[in-house]
């Protein structure tokens, strides 16, 4: 069985952003970048599936984003991924046009599964994986708390409002992944170094045959003021005249 | 000349990142707690075997880690960071693991490198006694040739580990009649009969290393037990100093950085006279002139570790950087306690704790007082390079 992750480089939501001269970009000076936490449950997924004695021939990471973002790769490759392939490119790259690279790539990899986060703790879309099944009308199970596979096909529990919800999905099939699925592993020292010597191939976005056609344009972002203080009331007329202006 | 890293520089970035997570996230949070109650945390050591940080210099083939000495700086301040204890213990066992590297034979190194950097077996290194700490000469334990291997007789004080040690590496004069050029290194095992230990020490800080004396009477020590040449062993101890210096400060330097850190945030949230203190230029100042000293302590110690990985020499760089970092993390602790005015005298602030933790590294791997004889030694003797 042959694995893809797509896994994203993200600015790290614990750490205060600043928004662009531009209004409708964040400042690159005050990223300070990780891999989007969802995808890499995803990844620890693939790793544990294999240690777990699951027969997989290779786990193969895949990012579109820029040339930086081959460090998250290599810190994939010392969890335990095989090879990575990064599709270079400098712009934000949507959902559905995401999904469409991932076919392409898809096409010529033949994975027999893609394990990725529900979403990314960037724009919080919750899109890929969806629109990833839908164009290669693959079974998706979404939102994984727990996976399993067995002869040629997966069993999937899925967290979702009602409760958990059980699944069994015949392969190649799209899995994305919720919070509670693992908790991803450090990678020892010596993992790095050998990260470094893995297959790494950085490629052009625009030499993998796909027109991007941007269907989101982002118009502006504003900072939420996150700052509380506290406000004495004499009454409750008062507190619930303040309730009604601030809350 | 100006030395560069040996390795790419995204392979130390990911190091620091690793180190730095795990801080973050199993150390600093548990540091409060193993400081008031002196616990040694098994738990944290075996997890840290597994990520291979223990044996950071170790070569990979021994069962470490491979890597260089800029990497096991970056991974001592980083833990150090996270807290004090926890780095030293990092520190202890990279000494070790580079004395049975560099002087073990292939069978002790068989038997004891992967129990040690694994964690299952813990080590203590005894040198100190009662009339002999940075005067190593001084040293009275002495191990006696018998038909089978030497009789080990004395007493070593302030060892970390002593309390819970499996194995300790004891520095013995082998010729009573001969100083520096009469002592050896022996593999002792402190499960063995004539072996005891004092209760720990209750420290000022540091308080989760766990220090006491060793007590040998009449030990047997078997032959295949010395390590490295007889009557060579004040050399061998020498030579792994460097290193030992190195480890000391950068933890110093992660000390000090922890408390900058700590200072900065609350300067900006703790309001008095109705704007935060960060409003205050004298406070400015103040964690300017932190930044400044933590950032010029770092590059010394980085500056001594390039020396180590290409073999020049470091005696005089790598007492520099441990003097000059120690000194570093007491002053700034200092400052960080008095931004956090009253809070920062209270137990359970971690400046209090940050304060306390500073103190012993101006004194133990050698006392400030010893490392300024040796880069004046050098300096006289080398002059200036």
């Amino acid at each position: 069985m042959k694995i893809l992750v797509p896994v994203k480089r993200v600015a790290d939501a614990a750490q205060p952003l600043r928004i662009a001269a531009d209004g409708r970009s964040i400042d690159g000076d005050s990223v300070v970048p990780i891999i989007n936490p969802f995808d890499a449950i995803a990844l620890e997924e693939a790793v544990r599936l294999r240690e777990k004695g699951a027969d997989v021939s290779e786990i193969v990471v895949v990012s579109i984003g820029p040339a930086t973002a081959e460090k998250e790769l290599r810190g994939a490759l010392a969890v335990g991924a095989d090879r990575a392939l990064l599709l270079e490119t400098k712009k934000a790259v949507d959902p559905w046009n995401v999904s469409a690279v991932l076919q392409a790539i898809i096409a010529s990899e033949s994975p027999d599964l893609v394990i990725m986060g529900k979403q990314a703790v960037d724009d919080d879309s919750n899109q890929v994986g969806q629109f990833l099944a839908a164009r290669l009308n693959w079974p998706q199970a979404t939102f994984a708390s727990n996976v399993e596979v067995a002869e040629g096909s997966l069993s999937v529990r899925r967290e979702t409002d009602r409760g958990i919800e059980s699944t069994r999905l015949p392969l190649p099939a799209i899995v994305t992944c919720d919070l509670r699925l693992n908790e991803p592993r450090y990678a020892p020292l010596p993992a790095i170094l050998k990260a470094k010597r893995k297959p790494l191939e950085v490629r052009p976005l625009a030499e993998c045959g796909v027109t991007i056609e941007p269907r989101v344009e982002v118009v502006a972002l504003e900072p939420v003021d996150t700052s509380r203080s506290c406000v004495m009331v004499e009454s409750i007329d008062e507190l619930v005249k303040q309730l009604k202006q601030t809350a | 000349m100006l030395l560069g890293p040996k390795l790419d520089a995204d392979i130390y970035s990911s190091i620091r990142d690793l180190a730095r997570k795990f801080a973050n996230e199993v150390i600093r949070p548990r540091a409060e707690e193993l400081d008031r109650d002196e616990l040694f945390p098994i738990e944290i050591f075996t997890q840290m075997a597994e990520l291979g940080l223990f044996g950071v210099t170790v070569p990979d083939e021994l069962g470490g880690s491979g890597l260089d000495c800029l990497a096991y700086a970056i991974v001592m301040e980083e833990l150090s960071r996270g807290y004090a204890s926890v780095a030293d213990q990092c520190g202890l066992v990279e000494l070790i693991g580079t004395l049975l590297t560099k002087h073990g034979t292939p069978d002790q190194q068989q038997a004891y490198l992967p129990e040690i950097l694994g964690f299952k077996k813990k080590v203590a290194y005894g040198i100190t006694e009662a009339e002999g700490g940075s005067d190593v000469a001084g040293i009275r334990s002495t191990a006696a040739r018998t038909e089978s291997g030497w009789l080990l007789n004395g007493s070593k004080l302030w060892i970390n580990n002593a309390p819970v040690a499996d194995i300790g590496f004891v520095l013995a004069r082998t010729d009573p009649d001969q100083g520096h050029r009469g002592m050896s290194i022996f593999i002792v095992d402190l499960h063995a009969k004539g072996v005891s230990r004092s209760p720990k020490e209750h420290k000022m800080g540091q308080r989760s290393s766990q220090v006491g004396a060793l007590f040998f009477d009449d030990v047997v020590i078997p032959e295949n037990a010395l390590l490295g040449e007889l009557d060579r062993g004040f050399y061998i101890m020498m030579g792994v100093l460097e290193k030992g210096r190195l480890g000391i400060g950068s933890l110093s330097v992660g000390i000090a950085q922890a408390g900058l850190e700590a200072a900065l945030e609350y300067a900006k949230v703790r309001k008095q006279f109705g704007k935060p203190l960060a409003e205050n230029q004298g406070l400015q100042w103040m964690l300017a002139d932190m930044a400044k000293e933590i950032t010029a302590a770092r590059a010394l110690v980085q500056q001594a570790a390039l020396k180590l990985d290409h073999g020049a020499p470091a005696t005089a760089a790598s007492s520099m950087a441990k003097c000059f970092a120690s000194d570093t993390a007491v002053a700034q602790t200092a400052n960080a306690v008095q931004i956090f005015g009253g809070s920062g005298y209270i137990r359970g602030f971690e400046v209090e704790r940050l304060y306390r933790d500073a103190k012993i590294t101006q004194i133990y791997e050698g006392t400030n007082q010893i490392q300024r004889t040796i880069i004046a030694r050098d300096l006289l003797k080398n002059g200036i390079r």
